[in-house]
Formats: structure tokens, sequence, C-alpha cells
């Protein structure tokens, strides 16, 4: 009696709330779209999975980055640290030094917090890095994909300008000098340089403006740009439908795999605790920018050594290799730092934005695809990729020279000599070995990169002539 | 039974004080500078000569005074690995007592600094000092960094105060010495504190990952962060086909 009360009561509710649901839709008009969007299937094949980790960062990000904000002063002014870090007790300091301090000893789960949103940073720059790479060696930016790929460059961007602002903002000693780079390069560009330099700083450097400048395009631009991507970025996937990987039963019009709901949403919620578990085990567990070492920033004064994040570390290279030559072009001064630091991130991020369009130079190849290559379908594209993964890994590498020279025991000025010259010419070695190893893998495509023999990469360019004479 | 006649008494102390006598010459401990004559002529005349005048490419020791012995011995630079070998901070290869004896041998060799009293500091004032003039060698964490030149900075989280008053004093190695008009007594004082602060926090909020900054921390995040993750995604894709 009272089991058939209850169902009635039951049913009653569910009657009422259908009820409620189907006037909210009669405005909304959402079933539709909703019912669409759990029916969109995703692909099973992990790497699909990558961007995935960059968007769940991103979401750490902002948790963490929110609870920072309550606690966070980002101000030039100067006040006393009253806190437990004896090191710095009953010193004055800047707002914003002191109270990232504060978060690191005094705020109950401060450094927890600081130290889980670095990881995650670092984290979501490394993930849209190796997402960009999967979409590069499998021709995913092919048409009619070129506009997410645009956007997933200038995300890249963002991301790395937001990390360097966030990095920035606790005025410590390390990011100083980093910012004092920032300064000398913007000051190095021809012609608008010093005013490039005292519109950013307001100012001669270091100034009061930029901590809260750099703060406002850390909490509020950056990340609403960057949110606002992501989203055209997956509006413009679902619109456009996922690419997959040649398989049995999979073309160009269909995607094999798993539905939204509900298998793909618990695999997608599993990587999003994954995250949360990454980023905090490493938040609790190791040391991330110990900015109460690293002291508060002083115009005269440098610790060594002095790396950027990573992110920033390529640049850091090239300005390390790069010999002190300045030039003067139609009379005016281009002083050294403009060539590695702005001409060579210039040219990268240009030739990344346009890549769709030389791809299809390359490989004369203008077809809409929504079937992923090989890597191993275009060797000349491998051969660029290469060159430029290990290019700008060598660059990387560079810019801790200081502390390879430590780990091996030479002198400083060694180590530098020498990556100059094997940051030019080990990533043609390179790009001409994958280059090789590409086009052996295409003439054999059920062998795998391990199996190859040495025969088969001396003479894949025989097979592959005879299979285009057999195929014409 | 009879009390010792005085002239007993004077026997057996007489015989008391020859034997402690005795007993100190025939032990070298109870006169240091003896027994690091000693220790000197087994474990260092052979570069540095018999009376510690030098020889070839090893330094004369007269005038060099206890500081410079003291820090030499105590933070295993001196006696080297290898006639040929660098100078490098190890083990000690004498206790504490044997480093006292041969120091004070080759301060009574003559001349130069003594080893100097380290006393309370102030680790604030120690901060700045600190970060002004030893960081940019030796690391803001103290872990020590490559020197352009070749060789490197080495680590100052393992020493010992007397060690590092030592070095700012005499500047061993590559390092420049700093007269008491360059650095105060209490701001060497207040230096040494602040290593100690150092000390103490330098695995605050965890595995301090060699204290070098973002070259390991932009390791970490590759390899065992996103590691970890791209095992997670490649273990669902798995799960999924």
């Amino acid at each position: 009696m009272i089991a058939r009360w209850v169902r009635r009561k039951l049913e009653e509710k569910l009657r009422v709330s259908r009820w409620g649901l189907r006037k909210l839709d009669e405005r909304l008009r959402i079933a539709s779209v909703v019912r669409e969007a759990v029916a969109k299937v995703f692909p099973d094949h992990w790497s699909f999975m990558l961007g995935e980790i960059a968007l769940y960062a991103f979401v750490s990000l902002l948790l963490t980055g929110t609870f920072l904000a309550f606690f966070f002063d980002p101000s030039s002014g100067e006040r006393i640290y009253a806190g437990d870090y004896a090191g710095l007790h009953n010193s004055r300091v800047s707002a914003a030094y002191a109270s990232a301090v504060e978060l690191s000893f005094d705020v109950r789960g401060g450094l927890l917090v600081r130290q889980t949103h670095h990881w995650a940073a670092l984290i979501f720059v490394a993930a849209i890095v190796t997402h960009m790479l999967r979409n590069f060696f499998t021709g995913a930016f092919r048409r009619p994909r070129e506009l997410n790929w645009i956007i997933g460059v200038t995300l890249l961007v963002l991301a790395i300008a937001n990390g360097f602002a966030g990095y920035s903002l606790p005025d410590d000693l390390l990011s100083g000098t980093g910012l004092r780079i920032a300064n000398s390069i913007a000051l190095s560009m021809p012609i608008v340089g010093t005013w490039a330099a005292f519109l950013l700083f307001g100012g001669e450097f270091p100034g009061e403006s930029i901590i809260p400048r750099l703060y406002i395009l850390h909490v509020l631009l950056l990340p609403g740009l960057i949110a606002a991507l992501i989203g055209a970025h997956m509006g413009i996937l679902i619109r456009q439908k996922h690419t997959h990987f040649a398989g049995p039963g999979r073309n160009d019009h269909n995607v094999v795999g798993s539905k939204m709901w509900p298998t793909y949403a618990f695999r997608s919620f599993a990587l999003l605790s994954a995250l949360f578990a990454v980023t905090f085990a490493l938040g609790g567990l190791v040391q991330i920018n110990p900015v109460w070492l690293w002291g508060p920033f002083d115009p005269g004064t440098a610790s060594a050594p002095a790396q950027p994040d990573w992110f920033m570390g390529w640049l850091e290279g090239a300005l390390r290799l790069y010999p002190p030559i300045e030039f003067t072009v139609f009379g005016y001064l281009v002083p050294a730092p403009f060539v590695p630091g702005v001409l060579l991130p210039g040219l990268t991020f240009a030739i990344m934005y346009v890549w769709p369009w030389l791809d299809r130079l390359i490989t004369k190849d203008r077809a809409a695809h929504h079937l992923l290559d090989r890597p191993r379908h275009s060797p000349a594209r491998m051969a660029v990729g290469v060159w430029a993964l290990s290019f700008y890994g060598l660059l990387l590498l560079a810019g801790s020279d200081d502390v390879l020279a430590d780990l091996m025991g030479l002198p400083v000025l060694t180590v530098m000599k020498t990556m100059r010259i094997v940051v030019i010419v080990v990533p043609f070695l390179f790009a001409a070995a994958a280059y090789a190893l590409a086009r052996a893998l295409r003439a054999n495509p059920e062998q795998r990169l391990s199996g190859l023999r040495w025969k088969q990469i001396r003479k894949s360019d025989v097979v592959e002539e005879e299979t285009r004479h057999g195929g014409s | 039974m009879r009390r010792p006649t005085p002239a007993v008494c004077l026997a057996l102390a007489a015989f008391a004080l020859t034997a402690v006598a005795g007993l100190a010459a025939a032990n070298p401990a109870h006169d240091p500078v003896e027994r690091g004559r000693q220790l000197y002529g087994a474990s260092c005349a052979g570069c540095h000569g018999q009376s510690g005048e030098g020889f070839m490419t090893s330094p004369s020791l007269r005038g060099v005074g206890a500081a410079s012995a003291d820090f030499q011995l105590s933070t295993g630079r001196m006696p080297l690995s290898a006639p040929d070998a660098r100078p490098h901070p190890r083990e000690p290869a004498f206790d504490h007592q044997d480093i006292a004896a041969l120091t004070a041998f080759v301060a009574s060799l003559g001349g130069g600094p003594q080893v100097p009293a380290v006393g309370p500091g102030d680790p604030r004032k120690g901060r700045t000092l600190y970060l002004a003039s030893c960081a940019s060698c030796h690391s803001a964490s103290g872990v020590g960094a490559a020197l352009p030149g070749g060789g490197a900075a080495p680590s100052l989280l393992n020493t010992k105060p007397t060690q590092v008053a030592e070095a700012v004093r005499l500047g061993p190695g590559a390092m420049p010495a700093f007269d008491t008009k360059t650095l105060t007594e209490a701001e060497v004082n207040s230096i040494i504190a602040y290593i100690g602060t150092v000390r103490d926090e330098f695995r605050h909020g965890g595995a301090a990952i060699g204290g070098a900054g973002p070259v390991p921390e932009g390791l970490v995040a590759w390899v065992i962060g996103l590691g970890v993750l791209i095992l997670v995604i490649l273990f669902l894709g798995r799960r999924a086909s």
C-alpha cells in the first residue's frame, strides 16, 4: 500500500517536472540541440584526447587561479611582510611579493594551490603542443579544418603569453629578470622600440605599472580570450565532425567511435579526474617556483641559474646563442636582441598560421579530408615537422646551457659555442633521416618503425618508382 | 695504620708530576702543534715541503694562517684526491681534533688570519646581502651553479657556518675575497643565518628537484605530468576499442 502510494507520488512529481521541462523547452528549444550533442560520436583512438588534457588543465587553472586571486595582491606598492617566513619576516617588499610569500607560508592550503596552478600551467602548454603535433603529423589541419588550426595556433600563443604574465606576477627576482629581458626585447625593435617599451611598462623599467597590467591580462583578458576561442574551437569541431584514422568501415563521411552519452562522457570524466589527481599530486609533493628563495625583485641583482618556464625556454635559448651582432637597415640600428627576440618568434608563428596553405604547396593536395593521414604519408611534412621539433627542442636545451655545463662539468662558453653549431646542423640531419624513414615506411605500409630494415630504407625510392608505374 | 710521612708524600707527588709530564711528552695530542707537525709530515709535506715552504705548483703555507688551513681541511679540499686534481669539497680526510692540530701547526708557521668566530645574525638582512653578493654564483637556493669560465660554485647547503665565514674572507678558488669594509662581521653572520633559513625551507612545498628552478620543473611537467596523463589516455583508448 505504502509502495503504491510512493509510486503514485513519484509519478505525479515526474509528470510535474516533465511538464516544467516541456514548458522550458518550448521557450529555449534546447532539446534538439542536446539530443544531437549526446549522440555525437568521438573517435576512440587515444591521441584524440590530447586536446582534452589541455581543456581540463584550463579548467584546473581557472579553479586554482580563482582561489589564488582571493589572496594575491597585484601591486608594486610596498608593505611589511608579517608572516611566518623567517627570511622575510618584517621586511618591506612589494605587496605582490609579500602576498605571494604569504600564499606559500601563511594561507592555509595556499602553497598547495599555488604549486598546483603552476604545474597545471606547464602541463596546459605541453598538452597544447602535443595536441598540435598530432594534428600536424596526421594532416588534420587540411581543408576544411584550416580555421580550427588557426584558432589552435592562436590558443598556443595566448597560452604562452598568459603563462609568462602569470609567472611574472609574484615580483620575485627570477621573474623580474625575465621582465627585464622582455623590456629589452621591446626596446630592441627599430623605430618603435622605445615607444613600445614605455607603453607596455608605463615608463622606465621596472616602474609601478607592469604588475597590475600583467595581472589584468592574466586573470581577465587572456583567459577570457582563451575561453572564447576554446568555445569556438569546440563549436567548429562539433559542426565539422571529428576526423578519424582510416580503417575498415571508415570513410570521409562517417566517424567510428563512441557516443557522447553515456560512453564518451564517462571516459572524459575519467580524464578530468586524472588531470586533477596529477596536478594536485605534483602541487602537493613537488616544489615549483619557490619564490621565497628567489627573493624580491631588485633591479641591481640577479641569481644563477636563471631560466624562464619551459614554454619560453626556446626564446631564452635563441637569445643566449645569438651573437652580439648589430646592423643598420635604412639607417636604423637593429640591436642584437631583435633577431632572436622578435624576428624568430614572429616568423615561427607566422609560418604556423599559414602552414595549411604551405602544406598544399608541398603535397599538391587541395582536396577536403576527413580521414587522417598516417604520419608516413607525406615524407616532406614529416621532415619539416622533425626539423622544427629538433630546432626548437635544441633551442630549449640551449636556454639551460649553464645547467647543462654544471651537469657535464664543462665551461658554459664551450657549451654555448657548441650549441650554436648544433642548433643549425642537427635539425637538418634529423629532418633528412626522418624523410628517409618516412619514405621507407610509406613504401612498406605494413611495417612499423621498429621493424624497418636498412635495405628497405635504401631501396624505398626504387619501390616507390615501381608502385607509381604500376599504378599508372 | 700509620700516616705517610711528609717525605713519602713529596716523593709521591714528584713521581706523579713526572708521570704526567712524561705522558704529555709521549702523547703529542696534548700539544696540538706537535701533533699537527707529525700529521703534516705524513700527509702534507710531500707537496708543501717539510716546513711549509711550498714546492713547484704547491703553494707555501707560511703566512696563509689558521683560517685557510681550517677551510681547506674541514671542507675536504685538502689533501687532494690526486696530485694533479682540482681541490673540490668532499668528506674531510681528518677528524675534528686532527684538523685542529694541523691548523695549529700551519698557524705556527707564522702570519695569516685566525679562524673567524661566527655569532648569531639576522636572516632578513642576510637575505638582501646574500642575493646581492652570493646568489649570482651560488644560486638563490644555495645549490651552486656553473661559472662562465668552467668549474662551478659549490653548494652551500652542507657547509658549516665557520667555513662560510672563512670562504668570505679568503676567497678560495674563483671566489673573490670580501674584506671587513665590504662585508662587516655582523653582515657575514647575517648571511650565514640566512643560509640556515634557506636550508630550513629548502624542501618547503615538497621535493626540491635540484633547487635549480624552471629547468627541472619543465622536465617534471613533461615527463611526469604529461607523461602520466598520456598513459591515462592510452589506457582509456585501449579500453574503448
